[in-house]
């Protein structure tokens, strides 16, 4: 930290001092470390209290480190030399890592600031990513490296240029663009409201089919009893609906005979609540949104695909590759595997995953079969070689 | 059962993530009391939810686990609701054998997973630090179980609302009919995995404690660890090809030579 001048506060102080005692201040000038660039800060300081320390403040900016060698394996890029690039990361260092100095300050070819961003953000992933493997970075330094990977210079630009384009608008376009927002904003709400409507309508109209509806009057004796019951009520109506139909003649004959004869109007009534009850399940399918199946982990297959029968777990489609018919093989895939740096349980067996390494097995069986067919030339060239030798040795 | 409701639903699979795994930790151990003489480690067997995912209960009636025939009643059965969990001490890893059973409606057979109890600290030099300072494993993997073409009846369980009640708090004096229950957590539950890192973890750098870890971002990152060793493949292909060409050469240059001693 800085060396610290102080000068004791003034002696003459001939106004009366607020009545709240303070340890008493001093005016001190501090500089900062060694950063000429910066003039001497004056401020006043507490007696008490330390020396402020504005070592802190002092940070210097991460940079991606490389060796010549490295550059040369991993780094390299047609558009980019290494002097430039070297050049690129000074200008970062000394500037602070602020992009805009470092483009006013940039003084190679013209580039734009989003080509120094990308090149820059590019060698940092790939340091990153030499520096710890993939597969023992921490959640945080994934997301880092994540970041710095996906940078896309052309999106950058675009919105540069949207945003630019914002700054430049006209009043009256500003004032179109509120009344419209707005418009929009009154549209969406009726969307929804509309939509709510909508709903609350469709499970009006679905209500009837309820199970709990159909199971009650489900036997015969039970719609017998709601046909007396319905035809009570109608009794004491004044226009009375149900005697003149079919069914209410039924109705009457049954009244009058007591015969226990099941009413001709049940049977096909039994039916209907029959195929009613059937149909719910099919319905609620196909009413359960796209989103809803996401939640729910529904996938639907389509026609050409065939599903196997049953209980399956996807880990297997992750295991089970790794055994082949014999020892001897399943023990070559291990050995490559372990040497590509496969782990021998994969913890996360999703659909992208499996995918993944479906074609890296993929990869797997070819190199295993080059390296079958290898074996075979290496015996064959072995027998020539001997040939060639015995031939020589003849003459 | 009635012929509707077995009918399976056609060209239809649901998905359920849930972990298998084990905890353990260096004895002695407050949560452990006193363990048998000999016994070094306390862990716990499990079968879970992740945390932002559906009650295991919408689709597993029960698990039996099978411990090290050593145990005293070595095979031990959970039954639905769970926690699926076996707490134990030991000194020794085993194999342990999981077997889920499903409930009736499902129409389907138990099914066997196999977990490996890790008890020693494993994993890179950084992370087995991190186990010795909070005397702490954790050792679980995401198992994806599939339920292909499902009966009515078993879709309709999977596709309640109640599987996520778990996760929700209820609201309301609980006068009415019904308690309303809301969700109140940080990330939506789902049967998909979250996109981020869950609570804890993230603080704490995605070291799997509740399951946090499991997420689109780890996913992610497993791929481009896969992509990375497929290069790698790749580049040995090449390598192998090259080295085809070279002995092809040989071949060559070998037959030559024969023909000309020949001649």
């Amino acid at each position: 930290m800085a060396a610290t001048e102080r000068r004791t506060s003034a002696p003459a102080r001939s106004f009366k001092r607020a009545r709240v005692s303070r340890p008493p201040a001093h005016w001190e000038q501090t500089s900062i470390g060694d950063r000429p660039d910066v003039p001497l800060l004056k401020h006043w300081q507490k007696a008490a209290a330390q020396t402020p320390s504005f070592a802190k403040y002092k940070v210097e900016p991460e940079v991606p480190e490389f060796s010549d060698e490295q550059y040369e394996e991993h780094l390299k890029d047609p558009n980019w030399t290494l002097e430039e690039t070297r050049y690129l990361i000074e200008t970062y260092k000394g500037c602070n890592g602020k992009w805009t100095v470092i483009i006013d300050r940039y003084e190679k070819p013209e580039r734009t600031m989003e080509d120094l961003k990308a090149r820059f953000y590019a060698i940092s992933a790939v340091m990153l990513q030499l520096e710890t493997p993939i597969q023992s970075m921490t959640a945080p330094q994934y997301k880092m490296y994540e970041t710095l990977k996906d940078f896309n210079p052309k999106q950058e630009m675009s919105r540069k240029r949207l945003a630019e384009g914002h700054l430049h608008r006209k009043k009256d376009e500003v004032d179109e663009e509120a009344v419209l927002l707005a418009e929009l904003q009154r549209i969406m709400a009726n969307q929804e409201s509309l939509d709510s409507l909508r709903e609350d309508l469709r499970k009006r109209l679905d209500y009837p089919k309820a199970n709990t509806n159909s199971y009650q009057y489900s036997t015969s004796q039970a719609l017998h009893a709601l046909w007396q019951q319905l035809v009570n009520a109608d009794r004491l109506r004044k226009n009375q609906r149900l005697r003149p139909v079919g069914p209410g003649q039924s109705a009457t004959s049954i009244e009058g005979s007591t015969s226990g004869q099941t009413p001709a109007s049940a049977r096909p009534r039994e039916s209907n609540a029959g195929t009613t009850q059937h149909e719910p399940s099919p319905a609620s399918n196909t009413k359960l949104t796209e989103k809803d199946k996401r939640r729910f982990g529904i996938t639907e297959v389509g026609p050409g695909e065939k599903l196997p029968s049953g209980v399956s777990f996807a880990s297997d489609k992750l295991s089970k590759p790794r055994i082949a018919k014999s020892t001897v093989q399943t023990e070559k895939i291990a050995a490559v595997l372990s040497h590509i740096g496969v782990p021998d349980l994969i913890p996360l067996p999703t659909p992208p995953v499996i995918e993944a390494f479906e074609s890296l097995m993929g990869k797997l069986h070819t190199l295993l079969d080059m390296r079958k067919v290898a074996e075979k030339e290496e015996q064959e060239l072995r027998v020539r070689e001997a040939e060639a030798g015995a031939q020589v040795k003849e003459e | 059962m009635a012929p509707s409701t077995s009918k399976r639903l056609k060209a239809q699979k649901i998905s359920r993530h849930f972990l298998i795994g084990n905890t353990a930790v260096q004895l002695p151990h407050p949560s452990f009391p006193d363990p048998p003489e000999g016994h070094s480690k306390g862990w716990k067997v499990y079968v879970r939810p992740l945390p932002n995912g559906p009650d295991l209960s919408s689709w597993l009636k029960k698990v039996q686990f099978k411990l090290h025939h050593t145990y005293a009643d070595a095979s031990r059965t959970i039954e639905a609701p769970g926690p699926f969990e076996i707490s134990e001490t030991g000194y020794g890893e085993f194999g342990v054998e999981i077997r889920l059973y499903f409930p009736p409606e499902s129409g389907e057979k138990a099914q066997y997973r196999e977990h490996y109890l890790v008890l020693g600290y494993y994993g890179s030099e950084e992370q087995q630090e991190r186990q010795r300072k909070e005397n702490f494993i954790v050792a679980e993997r995401v198992e994806t179980i599939e339920f292909n073409e499902p009966t009515q009846d078993f879709f309709k369980n999977l596709t309640n609302e109640e599987q996520f009640n778990w996760l929700k708090v209820k609201k309301g004096r609980g006068k009415g009919k019904k308690p309303e229950m809301v969700f109140q957590g940080e990330v939506p539950p789902s049967a998909q995995l979250p996109e981020k890192p869950v609570g804890e973890a993230q603080q704490k750098g995605g070291e799997p404690g509740k399951g946090g870890i499991w997420s689109a971002q780890y996913e992610r990152q497993l791929v481009s660890q896969l992509d990375a060793s497929e290069k790698q493949l790749a580049r040995m292909i090449e390598e192998e090809k090259a080295a085809a060409e070279k002995r092809k050469e040989r071949m060559q240059e070998l037959g030559k030579k024969i023909d000309a001693a020949k001649a």
